[in-house]
Order: C-alpha cells, then sequence, then structure tokens
C-alpha cells in the first residue's frame, strides 16, 4: 500500500509532499504502517467541516492506495484528528520516506 | 483612574493580566453573556472570552463579537503598554490538544535559557510597540489584550500560524524552514500578529481576494515592523518577507513586495492583475484557500509603490493609510478593487490630494484600477 501526505498552504504558501510505499519496508514494519492507518481509521474517516480558517494553517491531502482501492482524506492544522497526526508523526520517521516539493 | 467595578461573574487575576477576567466561567456561559448579558456583563465576558488562552473553544467567536456587538473593549480597562502581558510558552512539541503549553516567559521575567522563548517574547514585544507607538493601537484588540505565543510547536513542524487567539511556531524540519529559523525572523512574528489585528477589525474572510488581503495587510506590517526597527526608508527597504528562514536551496525568502514572484525558486507570486491566478478554495493544499500567499502578491507591490512614492519611512504615512483603511472602512467580503478605493479614501481623510493620487497611481499600476 501507498501513503502520500501533501502540506500546503501554511505560511510559506507551498506544497511538502511524502510518500511511503510499504513495499520499501521490511515486512514487520510494512505491517506496523498497516496497523498504523487502521489505527488512524483513515478509511473511514469523515472530513471535518472546514469552520473558520486559521490563517497561515497548513492543509494536508492524505490519500491512501491500497491495492484497487483509493482513499482520500483532507485536514487542516485546526481539525487534523490527533490519531491522523500520531500517523504523520509515525510516517515522518520513517527512513524510507520519500519528501518533494511541489512546483 | 479608579478601578471599575466588576461584575460579580468576574475575578481579579493576578500577574500582569489587568483586565477583568471569567476564565474560572464555563465557555457557554460566557458565549451566552456576551451575547445576552446586560452591557456589563456582555463587555465582561467579551473580554475574558477574548484573553484567555484557556478557553479554546471559544477562539473563532472573539473577533465575531468584536464586531457584532461594537465593543470597545478599550472602556473596559486601559492597559499601558508597560503593563501589557506578553507571555511565551513552550508546547514542548505535543501538537493542538496541548496548546499553549508549559508557560516560560512573561512580562518582567529575566532572558530565558531557550532563544526561541526570546525571540517569540521580544518579536511580540516590538510589534506591539509599533502598533502603538506608530499607530496608537493597544494590543491586538485595541484593548491590551495579552499576546499569547508557543514555540516547539509539533514535530519538526514546518509552520507558524495564528489560531484566533494566539500565535504558533513549528520548530521546522529543514525541509521547508531552517531550524529555528520561524522565530528568528521579526517580521514573521509581526505577520502573525497582524492576523490578529485583521480578525478584530475588517475580519477579512481567509479565501480568495479577501484571503490574499488578510494575507497583504500581514506582509505589510510584518514587513513595517522590520523597516521600524532598523530606522530605514522605504526605498532602502529589502521589502522581503522571511528572509533567512527558508533552507538556502529553495531560495532566499519567502515572498518580495517589490519584486513579487522573485523571493524563491518556484515563487509564482503575480505583482500585476494581468498575472492573478483565480484558484479554487477547495482544501487543496495546492489551492492555498483559493490562492491566498499567491495573489497577495498584487496588494503587496501596490503597498510598495505606495511608499516608495510617498517617500521617507514606508510607516510615516503608508502604513497609516493602509493602517485606517483595514480598521475603520474594510469588511469581510472586501475584494482589491474596495481595497483600492479604501486606501485612496484614507489618504485624502489623512493626508490630501496629493496622497491619494499616489495611491490611486500604486493600484492602477499594478491593474487592480483601470
Amino acid at each position: 500500500m501507498r501513503l502520500s501526505v501533501r502540506r500546503g498552504g501554511g505560511f510559506a504558501g507551498m506544497v511538502a509532499r511524502t510518500d511511503l510505499d510499504s513495499a520499501m519496508l521490511p515486512p514487520a514494519d510494512a505491517t506496523a504502517l498497516a496497523a498504523e492507518i487502521d489505527r488512524a481509521g483513515l478509511r473511514d474517516l469523515a472530513e471535518p467541516r472546514a469552520g473558520r480558517a486559521w490563517p497561515d494553517a497548513q492543509l494536508y491531502d492524505i490519500a491512501l492506495v491500497d491495492g484497487k482501492r483509493e482513499y482520500r482524506y483532507r485536514c487542516t492544522d485546526a481539525t487534523i484528528p490527533e490519531r491522523v497526526r500520531e500517523l504523520l508523526a509515525w510516517v515522518d520517521d520513517r527512513p524510507e520516506r520519500v519528501e518533494s516539493i511541489e512546483p | 483612574m479608579p478601578e471599575r467595578q466588576l461584575h460579580p461573574l468576574t475575578q481579579q487575576p493576578s500577574g500582569v493580566r489587568r483586565r477583568p477576567s471569567c476564565s474560572i466561567a464555563p465557555p457557554d456561559l460566557l458565549a451566552w453573556l456576551a451575547m445576552q448579558g446586560t452591557k456589563d456583563e456582555r463587555e465582561a465576558a467579551l473580554s475574558s472570552i477574548a484573553t484567555s488562552s484557556g478557553i479554546r473553544s471559544r477562539r473563532a467567536l472573539i473577533g465575531q463579537f468584536s464586531r457584532e456587538l461594537d465593543q470597545n473593549l478599550g472602556l473596559i480597562g486601559v492597559v499601558s503598554l508597560t503593563e501589557q502581558g506578553i507571555t511565551v510558552y513552550d508546547n514542548e512539541r505535543h501538537g493542538r490538544s496541548f496548546l499553549p503549553g508549559v508557560k516560560k516567559r512573561s512580562a518582567g521575567d529575566a532572558l530565558h535559557a531557550d532563544p526561541a522563548v526570546n525571540e517569540a517574547f521580544d518579536g511580540s514585544a516590538a510589534t506591539a510597540a509599533f502598533f502603538h507607538d506608530v499607530l496608537g493601537r493597544s494590543s491586538l484588540d485595541n484593548a491590551g489584550m495579552e499576546l499569547v505565543s508557543s514555540v516547539h510547536y509539533g514535530v519538526a513542524f514546518d509552520n507558524a500560524f495564528w489560531d484566533g487567539s494566539q500565535m504558533v511556531y513549528g520548530d521546522g524540519s529543514d525541509r521547508i524552514f531552517q531550524i529555528g529559523g520561524l522565530t528568528r525572523a521579526i517580521d514573521v512574528i509581526a505577520h502573525e500578529l497582524t492576523h490578529g489585528v485583521t480578525e478584530f477589525t475588517a475580519g477579512l474572510v481567509y479565501s480568495k481576494q479577501p484571503g490574499a488581503l488578510n494575507e497583504s495587510f500581514s506582509d505589510v506590517f510584518g514587513s513595517l515592523v522590520k523597516q521600524y526597527g532598523l530606522s530605514q526608508t522605504a526605498a532602502d527597504a529589502d521589502w522581503l518577507i522571511g528572509q533567512g528562514v527558508l533552507v538556502p536551496k529553495l531560495g532566499a525568502a519567502l515572498r518580495s513586495m517589490k519584486s513579487p514572484g522573485t523571493a524563491f525558486a518556484g515563487d509564482r507570486q503575480p505583482g500585476h492583475m494581468d498575472q492573478y491566478l483565480d484558484l479554487p478554495d477547495d482544501n487543496d493544499p495546492a489551492n492555498d484557500n483559493g490562492g491566498v500567499h499567491v495573489n497577495s502578491g498584487i496588494p503587496n507591490r501596490a503597498f510598495y509603490l505606495a511608499a516608495i512614492g510617498l517617500g521617507g519611512a514606508a510607516w510615516e504615512k503608508a502604513g497609516k493609510i493602509w493602517y485606517n483603511a483595514l480598521t475603520t472602512k474594510m469588511g469581510t467580503a472586501t475584494d482589491f478593487a474596495a481595497a483600492a478605493q479604501f486606501t485612496i479614501d484614507a489618504a485624502g481623510e489623512l493626508f490630501g490630494a496629493h496622497e491619494q493620487a499616489i495611491v490611486h497611481g500604486a493600484w492602477t499600476e499594478v491593474g487592480v484600477l483601470p
């Protein structure tokens, strides 16, 4: 499965992207990634209502490709659920992640 | 000045926060009082909502209440600049659930061992002094509101933002921002604080043109606080926002007010309406709330051109004109064309026909006016 996280709209107004492919992970870590995604509930989360924007808050666009199924979840610094933030922190700690800045 | 008689709900606070506070009251009660209470109850409740960093759930109501009730919070208790509360907290990398965090420095305290704490504190003080000394404004709400900052927000968090009641600074990840860079730049701190001023005054919606104006005013006063600290004239200033905060391979600064689109590799800010990017406000990170950090280049350059045309230090005339338009003329949905007219009107009221013509010319040059 592949997870991609795009963060943008913050003070810099740039989009930073992080990709993590479970095929690149050792088997135990791939299992751990699946567990983290389950714990975050990424497949079932209802997107938060936008509400009042926080100036300079980041916007998050999280995409999960799991076999033939794709899931997308969008939130902001104001609305990101704690369990999703924990998933992103786990991903950001993986040396196998690929980072890029979108043009 | 005699102490005002406070409503029994309010308690006399301790420390530097001199204004009435009812932070022990439940948020729903405060909200109800702010909307439905007697005049004194409304003032006390509104003040408490505005100053309490503990009432997170009501943050979004602050600016709205201030506008809807047309409250002059200054009536409640004037706090001089020296008494004004500035407090810096350490979020200890926990993120939103731990805001503001552990208190590290407030007014009167000695320097802290953590440079980020001191930078956020000193930057807040410099910004408050600018608004007070140049524009006659007492803190963000013009009523001496406590300035709350949290540093070390989240883990390697690549951003700084205003959450409706306080400033929040990440440490940066060395991917976009240099580690520790966000609090080192005075214009970044003043930018975030100005979002507070905007929220308490025009309340520009953070989307498309009103959002780009919201961003532009934060850049304008961010740059002016920096220029004021350096005693620079408009001609001498670099007009860069966030110089030295990006990792070097990305570029020298985040934005150039003088030459939008040239601050870093990939900077797509327009400096003229011909290049206006009509992006949707659809929560896609690439679309940036409808291009608020992109199209802000156009009003940014209009301000630069006006400041150069008016001569001298940019805060003396151009800054006062833009401040007058923001705080007395603009509303939540003001677009570029309306902002242009409001600044032209303000130039006439504050100065005269010569200054009006210069401001008009600036908006014409960026294509907002024909």
